[in-house]
């Protein structure tokens, strides 16, 4: 076959592209969020980052009290990926909102608030906390957290996850995002809990549970001895439980795990994400997000796509 | 900038030096020289980080294009390289092969790409001291040529470029397992430093701990002079600690916990620190530190 001239460009020019999305009520200006725990309180990233460029950010998780966290080593790394068990340390929710939410809701970018309980009640209770603050676009019910007891049963156990979704949904005017653990026997039963209890997103994964051992001295390397696994090792899995949880539920799905490219986004997107977020890779590439945002309409361009709609979910597997 | 941010940044929970004046590089290794045993000089050019960088602040260097090592890893200052104008406009990190990247490291080339961001975390102090004595416990040393040129008036950092009161006398207490690990030796005469070496095996200078020679530096000079500035293990850190309490010498250490993001967006680099009501809490080390007052670790 001739090769084309060289003037031909063979790319669709990515002029006309709408980044648009939305998830339930919750509109967002771009499909590129980042993730929690792995952004800090956004605040620290001003220098490297243009916040407002973000679909949005979702700072670090809250509880309802101060938690120092686990004991160190909270991180290790392991091959293409890192464990950590930092334990939700966080200075409280009242904190919250007295240091945090006025910096993070001027940002011209949608935030959206994690939170962890440790009983039913307590994520109520905080959702109805926030619902009396402005400025939010969303609250994440961080239901996944492996480095806390107590946590992970909601986003294991189908009956609580919908119980609790719709109980947050009742009594707070915020929408609901409920993400989701991969360590489960059916990542698409959950989601179809949480979807029933009225989620308007569900964002998907949070890490996968792992361990390290230091064999000559019979010690596990996390102060923890357990932690959760994240970054471009568990990428494959996160793909398989967005892909799988798209199919079960109509809910748009949040993508997450190992996500560093635009590539990986639009994988992402195709396998049924309509936003994805971005974790790990801020840790070792800080203007990750920035890349994504530049290289993305080039790359929906290339699929003949000008919207997020016509690539969302579209995965041939015929 | 906005009220927000003023309102954070005097935050009882804010954190004290965020990574503010921070950009991230892809910078190209220009010279990657043995010092000694399994000790390596690395410099690459980079204008604006050189330019903005101080005593005791570090950067966080990831080897490009691999995903392993996936983290980057933090290392000190060590020095600027001025251009022919004398302008900063390269950076030195000296390093001991320990794992994964710096043995990676110490195989690169004149030519590989390496990831950089910084300048990150506090520094030493900057204010004016008659005899500052620095303390160092093998690769720990690398924060003090720069902050020993400093003080001796020698070379100046940031922008603008920090205005520091000369010291009358700048020593480094330099101790290592034995002598086939010591480096920097020439760097740190050739601007003037007092030297004082001790070596666990006796092969070089006093022969035993370096905390014996911060003892007996204090008693030779008048401790009520002098500041201490100290980098090495956490036990030797602590044990200086105790010293400098003492002697009532005031004295900051610079920790070195491991980090994975350098910017305070992990919470993995944390330290027990001792808050003003009494009781401890986490602190990350890289964005309240490396540098902290030693009264303020709860070792
Ligand atoms: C502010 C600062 C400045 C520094 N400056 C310098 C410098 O100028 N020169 C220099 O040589 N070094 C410096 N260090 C130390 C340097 O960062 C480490 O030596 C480096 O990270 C080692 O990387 P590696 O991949 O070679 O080793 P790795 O393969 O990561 O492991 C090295 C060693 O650390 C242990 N380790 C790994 N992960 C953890 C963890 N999470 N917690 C505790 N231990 C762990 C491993 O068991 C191993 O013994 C500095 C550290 C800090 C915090
Ligand atoms: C150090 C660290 C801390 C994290 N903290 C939280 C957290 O507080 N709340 C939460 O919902 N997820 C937390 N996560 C999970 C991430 O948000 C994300 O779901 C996961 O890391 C997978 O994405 P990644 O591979 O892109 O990092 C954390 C992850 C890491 C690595
Ligand atoms: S290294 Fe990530 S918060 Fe300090």
């Amino acid at each position: 076959m001739p090769e084309p001239p060289a003037y031909e460009s063979t790319i669709t020019p990515p002029h006309s592209v709408n980044l648009q999305v939305s998830l339930g009520r919750v509109q967002l200006a771009n499909p590129i969020l980042v993730a929690s725990g792995t952004f800090g309180y956004a605040r620290e990233m001003e220098s490297l980052v243009d916040l407002s460029r973000l679909g949005g950010i979702v700072p670090k998780t809250i509880t309802r009290l101060l938690r120092k966290g686990n004991a160190p080593w909270r991180t290790i790394e392991t091959p293409s990926g890192m464990l950590n068990s930092i334990g939700l340390d966080n200075d409280g929710i009242e904190l919250f909102i007295s240091h945090h939410l006025p910096y993070l809701a001027s940002r011209n970018t949608a935030l959206i608030v994690s939170i962890a309980g440790r009983t039913h009640d307590e994520f109520v209770e905080m959702a109805e906390m926030l619902s009396a603050e402005s400025g939010i676009a969303a609250i994440e019910l961080n239901i996944s957290c492996p480095n806390v007891s107590g946590g992970v049963d909601f986003g294991t156990d189908t009956s609580m996850c919908e119980r609790l979704v719709s109980a947050c949904r009742q009594n707070s005017s915020i929408p609901i995002i409920a993400k989701l653990t991969p360590n489960v026997t059916s990542v698409a039963d959950m989601a179809c809990a949480a979807s029933a209890g009225g989620a308007d997103a569900i964002s998907l994964i949070n890490t996968c549970q792992g361990m390290a051992i230091d064999w000559r001295r019979r010690r596990p390397l996390l102060g923890n001895v357990v932690g959760g696994l994240s970054g471009p090792a568990i990428k494959p899995i996160a793909l398989r439980a967005v892909y799988q949880a798209a199919r079960a539920t109509e809910t748009p799905i949040i993508g997450i795990g190992g996500i560093a490219t635009c590539d990986d986004v639009m994988e992402f997107l195709v396998a049924g994400a309509t936003a994805v977020q971005l974790g790990t890779v801020n840790f070792y590439n800080p203007k990750a997000s920035m890349e994504v945002l530049d290289a993305l309409p080039e790359a929906i361009g290339e699929l003949g796509a000008t919207c997020l709609d016509e690539i969302v979910g579209t995965l041939n597997i015929d | 900038m906005s009220d927000a941010q003023g309102s954070s940044v005097q935050s009882p929970l804010a954190a004290a030096h965020y990574a503010d004046s921070a950009n991230q590089y892809r910078v190209v290794v220009t010279e990657n020289e043995r010092l000694a045993r399994d000790t390596y000089r690395v410099r690459f050019a980079c204008p604006e980080l050189a330019a903005t960088i101080v005593p005791g602040q570090f950067l966080m260097l990831k080897l490009a294009k691999t995903d392993d090592p996936l983290l980057g890893r933090p290392f000190a200052l060590y020095d600027t390289v001025l251009d022919t104008a004398g302008n900063p406009h390269a950076i030195d990190v000296v390093y001991l092969v320990v794992g994964k990247l710096t043995a990676r490291l110490a195989a690169s080339r004149s030519g590989d790409a390496i990831d950089v961001w910084g300048p990150l975390g506090n520094g030493f102090s900057s204010q004016p001291v008659e005899h500052l004595i620095m303390v160092a416990g093998g690769i720990g040393q690398t924060p003090f040529l720069a902050l020993g040129r400093e003080f001796l008036g020698r070379r100046q950092y940031g922008v603008p470029p920090r205005v520091i009161q000369p010291a009358k006398k700048v020593t480094l207490c330099y101790g290592v397992r034995s002598l086939d690990l010591l480096s920097g030796v020439e760097d740190f005469k050739g601007c003037g430093i007092d030297l004082q070496i001790a070596s666990d095996d006796g092969s070089v200078g006093h022969h035993g701990l370096v905390t014996e020679v911060v003892e007996k530096v204090l008693t030779e000079n008048s401790a009520a002079v002098c500041r201490i500035a100290c980098c090495g293990p956490e036990k030797m850190m602590e044990a200086v600690a105790g010293i400098a309490r003492a002697h009532s010498v005031p004295c900051e250490v610079s920790l070195e916990t491991p980090m994975a993001c350098g910017i305070g967006i992990c919470f993995s680099c944390v330290v027990k620190t001792y808050q003003p009501d009494g009781d401890w809490d986490y602190k990350r080390t890289c964005v309240e530190g490396p540098v902290f007052d030693c009264e303020k670790i709860a070792w």
